[in-house]
């Protein structure tokens, strides 16, 4: 290097080293503060959940790489040209149900902070609560009586490659936490059950509000259980279930099944038999999946086009005919049908 | 406390001979300051970018990132090696920094979950392959007296580098509307500037070292017949495996005192300002008063760090245990550093202080598996007794193995 400028002495080199790093750096800042992009911002604003009149509709979080990103989006899902309308609001994970919403969202800052947020039809939030890990899942009970988060807590992950969850209810017209799953007593075969490394995560509720399902880990098993909100209880089902999303009539849970280290298959499971079939999808859904009627579903993929980074929403039905995209650049969908 | 010195720094070292810190020294820790700076920021925002805008599985992440520990400890031993056996340690150096100074090129390039992944594996290779031969560049270029003051210089940069970091990020994240490739600009930026710092002011001349012999693998191994050498490593290794993590200490911490883990990178902040600030004061007191007495006196630090993360509730414990654990690292990590190199012949120095920070980093990763392990099987307190009976037994075989020419 020294001989390349052997009449430049290095002092100088590097004075104009720094002057060209400086307003690289500055001139970028300056730019991305100043004249914001205006990418996406071209898109209609909801302040309100009946801007969009069709039914169904969906709400998403906008997985776009533009100024959209993260914020929640809304589209009609039968019209024939779908407009695709913003919101003001800002989540990583949403529900909605019976004019209640549950909003997990992250404020970043030298400590990144992540709350849950209930909001009503207008997108305003009412009650906020601190979580103690990154978001995860969040479902509504079908009343709005309920919700459920899950976050993962950092920390004591990585040091053996395995994870740790926390989830938590929440009455949704105080936002207060009412119980912590790990609170729950929990049976197997009728007998208590308990171990130190108990982890739940992907709460779906029953009509009723009060029956929940939910996967619990422990050691490299996973369970389904069936829970009772009101008497703080939950006895296993079977094993080998993650993440369930009970069908609105009741009798079927779409999950995902681990196949691999890190890649799941999406089955569904007959609530009488207790019987899983695969379905159609054949790559790794790491989701937990929206029912959008009784016989189809939507979830979030890795978005193809960008390599695997951001997310797409796709939907399938029951019958294994092919998934198709359903909206790009989306992530967490939540089915609106009042 | 030093005050930089910049006319010093950027202009030709002068003919008097009093022991100071060389412009070396100086020039590295400024190295290392930006290349922190740089990685910490990208780091400190690194979780958020993968999972909420990415997208990206937490799980996926947690299960590479062993492999990435594997890498880091390969590289590193191949950097001290080579660096030594063509007697450049500058270049070597120079190309991890360059290496991870291009990684931030990568996250700007796009969006892909491999391309991710890969920049995290070049950037940790790139921290492995140059710690060694920094390390031999600062120990000889160094008296041997003033070692450990030269490595505590060069660790409390470091430190500072890397409590600038998140606190730099998080600034330009308000400024830009929360544009992550607006940090990952100025991150490359950052680190261009501290390889600049390397290539055009540290002089790289180690090919005029004692020509008594050339690098081998046998050499290396055989690094560990020098009996005080062999001692430092035993005593380390043995010290390593008894240390609980960063991350574990935090963790039982937010049990005792009621804090999410979102706040766990202001704790390491915290200590890697305490750090900092320590590194200076006791690399002196080290020189003075003897590297083996401080290295252990560290390690009651950590003890009294078990301590109070068990006993201790509130706000207090919390502070000092960022106190503690600041001044473990600041008695602990450039200290050895400085006694190993002491031992070592000149054409070997990168190779045996490869050595050493693999034993020792391999010994932490060990502990911290079974400090996870114990934690789940039998709880934290046995998990913190058995840690703390294991350190109290090696601090009492470090004593009993003192290097008698280690002062």
């Amino acid at each position: 290097m020294k001989r390349m400028f052997k009449d430049t002495s290095p002092r100088i080199v590097f004075v104009g080293l720094c002057a060209v790093c400086v307003a690289l750096a500055g001139g970028y800042v300056v730019l991305k503060r100043g004249a914001a992009p205006a990418a996406g911002l071209d898109l209609p604003v909801a302040t309100e959940i009946g801007v969009v009149a069709e039914r169904p509709a969906l709400l998403f979080s906008s997985a776009a790489f533009d100024r959209t990103n993260g914020f929640l989006g809304l589209v009609p899902l039968h019209a024939e040209r779908p407009n695709r309308y913003r919101t003001e609001l800002r989540c990583d994970r949403v529900h909605f149900a019976n004019g209640v919403g549950l909003c997990l969202a992250a404020s970043r800052g030298v400590i990144t902070t992540f709350t849950a947020q209930v909001f009503g039809q207008d997108f305003r939030v009412r009650h906020s609560l601190p979580l103690k890990g990154v978001p995860s899942r969040a479902r509504v009970s079908p009343d709005g009586r309920y919700g459920a988060v899950t976050v993962f807590v950092s920390g004591d992950s990585y040091s053996a490659g395995n994870f740790s969850t926390r989830t938590t209810l929440i009455d949704m017209s105080t936002g207060k936490a009412i119980a912590d799953l790990e609170e729950f007593a929990v049976t197997r075969q009728g007998q208590s059950f308990k171990a130190i490394d108990f982890n739940f995560w992907g709460v779906t509720f029953g009509h009723d509000s009060n029956q929940f399902f939910a996967t619990l880990g422990t050691g490299a098993v996973t369970y389904l259980i069936q829970g009772d909100v009101a008497d703080r209880s939950a006895r296993t089902l079977r094993e080998g279930v993650e993440c369930p999303s009970l069908s609105p009539d009741g009798r079927r849970i779409v999950f995902k099944k681990r196949v691999g280290t890190s890649s799941w298959r999406l089955h569904v499971l007959d609530m009488d038999a207790l019987a899983d079939t695969p379905l159609a999808e054949t790559r790794s859904v790491d989701d937990q999946v929206e029912w959008l009627d009784d016989r189809s579903i939507a979830y979030g993929l890795p978005a193809t086009e960008s390599g695997g980074g951001g997310s797409d929403i796709w939907t399938m039905t029951l019958e294994r005919d092919a998934p198709r995209m359903l909206i790009s650049h989306a992530y967490s969908p939540v089915r609106l049908d009042r | 406390m030093y005050t930089i010195d910049w006319v010093r720094i950027f202009t030709r070292p002068s003919a008097t001979s009093r022991r100071r810190i060389s412009r070396v020294v100086w020039c590295l820790g400024i190295t290392s300051f930006f290349t922190d700076v740089s990685s910490e920021m990208v780091s400190s925002i690194l979780p958020i970018y993968l999972v909420s805008y990415l997208h990206l599985s937490p799980v996926a992440f947690g299960a590479i990132d062993g492999l990435y520990q594997g890498f880091a400890a390969i590289a590193r031993l191949a950097g001290g090696f080579l660096a030594d056996r063509w007697r450049n340690h500058k270049a070597v150096a120079a190309f991890g920094y360059a290496l991870s100074a291009l990684c931030r090129v990568g996250l700007l390039a796009g969006h892909a979950w491999s391309l991710v992944a890969a920049t995290i594996a070049i950037d940790r290779t790139g921290k492995g392959i140059r710690t060694a031969p920094r390390d031999a560049l600062i120990s000889l270029s160094t008296d041997r007296r003033d070692l450990a003051s030269a490595f505590g210089l060069h660790r409390s940069l470091d430190a500072a580098g890397a409590m600038l970091g998140p606190l730099v990020a998080f600034v330009l994240l308000s400024l830009t509307h929360g544009s992550f490739d607006a940090i990952f600009v100025v991150s490359f930026c950052a680190a261009v500037i501290g390889v600049g710092v390397i290539v055009l002011f540290v002089d790289g001349s180690s090919k005029a070292l004692d020509a008594s012999g050339r690098a081998s693998f046998g050499a290396t191994f055989g690094l560990l017949r020098i009996p005080v050498f062999r001692n430092l490593c035993v005593a380390g290794s043995a010290l390593s495996l008894a240390t609980i993590s960063d991350s574990f200490i935090f963790l039982t911490l937010q049990r005792n005192v009621d804090f999410g883990v979102q706040y766990f990178p202001l704790l390491y902040v915290g200590v890697a300002a305490c750090n900092s600030m320590f590194s200076v004061p006791i690399g002196h007191l080290a020189d003075r008063h003897g590297r083996w007495r401080t290295f252990l006196a560290g390690h009651v630090m950590l003890l009294l760090v078990y301590g109070v993360m068990t006993g201790a509730h509130g706000n207090l414990a919390l502070l000092v245990v960022l106190l503690l654990s600041g001044l473990y690292y600041a008695a602990t990590d450039g200290v050895l550093a400085a006694s190993a190199s002491a031992e070592l012949p000149q054409h070997l120095t990168g190779s045996g202080l490869a050595l050493i920070a693999t034993l020792t980093n391999t010994g932490r990763l060990l502990g911290s598996i079974l400090f996870g392990a114990v934690w789940q099987w039998l709880g934290l307190k046995p998990a913190v007794t058995l840690f703390a009976t294991g350190l109290i037994a090696s601090l009492a075989l470090a004593g009993m193995l003192r290097p008698s020419r280690v002062k």
